[in-house]
């Protein structure tokens, strides 16, 4: 029997692995594979197609505060991740990991975020989407 | 202290419990990674396929029921080409192209594939919140769609947009296209829809088969969101089989002798049945919202270089 208990928690492990997310615009425009992590201060989530919005404050080192917005995918892609329409609330103290845009701006898609609460969500873009799995 | 004997015939009652229980269970795994809050069952896309054994044979022509394509979510999106034929640049992925599909293909400024653009320079009409017409509904973030029938149509309930195309089971005739693009049904001639005319029939009672004329001309339209082109005077041939009372294979063939030089495959997608009662989220092009997303975001990704 334990054996058999081995096999269904393995079986269910299979069940839990991240799922990939889908694409709605270009990867041109942005640095694939070239991450960056930003905690700061929640402004605005915008829970809205084509694309969700995090518009975050962020500190530099020399304290001056950047304003950075990361896009995730619409709400119905990416809320089986997790995202939700109250994921974020205004003056969160979050850190996401985006993969920013190549003009350098402070602008990119969210690849992770840890909310003000500890959770973490997973991709809310295409970026780097892992390989189908079997079902 | 029981017996060996004893309790090898425990387990085996426990085993045929339990295998009991996984019989007895529903035709179709309710949610259960989905959730459903307030019994409002959300879509389960990381639900593993039911196991072949707890399938039962084909229903006799129907295809009704919410369907989820097999594999990891994103599989039937599609956003780097068509199903079979992606937009990668590998040799094998080339289309047919006549010098004029070649051409039409060059004038699209897609977002996606080998030759995409950023977004500010792109003109998908699907940023304009244009239709997608048909075929580009097929493959277009094919995540989740419902199929509804009766004795006359099967009707398709595709997501994004809340669109729904009518395939016409009950012998009505294929309009001919005529020159210009418009359709003729009987002495008529009727106007281009962007889903088209389909009109489908069973060839045997596990397959419809549906042909599709009379789309938007190729200013209007274009089969992917690489930019790959399609006109008025596509034949879209598709074919659903049902393989199981859990699963379906949709698979598509187009003729558009404008643009490609022969017909070629471009999807054949499994798809498994989900819980029923999954509610399906509203996922829509808003003029305002994507303005509202150009200006915050789009632009800036552009590199400044101005809004569609």
């Amino acid at each position: 029997m334990f054996r058999v208990r081995v096999c269904v928690l393995i079986a269910s492990l299979g069940l839990v692995e991240p799922v990939a997310m889908a694409a709605h615009h270009g990867s041109a425009a942005f640095e694939s594979g070239k991450s960056v992590v930003l905690k700061g201060t929640v402004k605005e989530w915008v829970y809205s197609n084509p694309h969700c919005l995090l518009v975050l404050d962020v500190k530099r080192e020399d304290g001056t505060l950047v304003e950075w917005v990361a896009e995730g995918q619409a709400p119905n892609t990416i809320f089986p991740v997790g995202y939700r329409k109250d994921s974020f609330k205004p003056g969160d103290q979050v850190a996401i990991t985006v993969e920013q845009v190549k003009t350098g701006q402070p602008v990119g898609r969210i690849l992770e975020a840890v909310l003000a609460d500890g959770s973490v969500l997973g991709r809310a873009s295409s970026a780097g989407a892992p390989p189908p799995r079997d079902q | 202290m029981r017996e060996p004997a004893q309790m090898r015939a425990c387990t085996w009652i426990f085993l045929a419990i339990l295998a009991f229980a996984v019989i007895q269970r529903p035709s179709v795994t309710l949610a259960q990674g989905g959730g459903a809050p307030g019994g409002w069952v959300t879509p389960d896309y990381a639900e593993p396929q039911v196991p072949v054994a707890r399938r039962s044979s084909a229903p006799r022509r129907s295809m009704a029921g919410t369907w989820i394509p097999i594999g990891r979510f994103g599989t039937g999106t599609q956003a780097g080409g068509v199903h079979l034929k992606p937009n990668d640049g590998r040799p094998e992925n080339q289309l047919p192209y006549t010098p004029f599909g070649l051409k039409l293909y060059e004038t699209h400024k897609a977002l996606e594939g080998a030759d995409a653009v950023p977004p500010a320079l792109g003109n998908d009409p699907r940023n304009l919140c244009e239709p997608l017409g048909m075929p580009r509904v097929n493959h277009y973030n094919l995540n989740l769609v419902q199929i509804m029938q009766d004795d006359y149509k099967v009707a398709i309930l595709y997501q994004f947009d809340n669109r729904w195309r009518v395939i016409w089971t009950d012998g009505r005739q294929l309009p001919t296209v005529v020159e210009g693009g418009a359709v003729k049904l009987g002495d008529e001639i009727r106007e281009q829809r962007f889903l088209g005319y389909s009109v489908g029939r069973w060839s045997d009672d596990t397959t419809l088969e549906a042909v599709t004329v009379g789309t938007m001309p190729e200013d209007r339209v274009w089969l992917d969101s690489t930019g790959r082109p399609i006109t008025d005077q596509v034949r879209v041939t598709e074919r659903i089989r049902r393989l199981d009372s859990h699963t379906i294979e949709w698979s598509e063939t187009i003729d558009d002798p404008k643009v490609y030089s022969k017909p070629w495959e471009t999807m054949r997608l499994p798809m498994r049945l989900a819980d029923p009662r999954t509610d399906v989220m509203e996922y829509y092009c808003s003029p305002v919202e994507q303005q509202n997303y150009n200006r915050r975001f789009g632009n800036s990704a552009s590199g400044g270089a101005g809004g569609r």
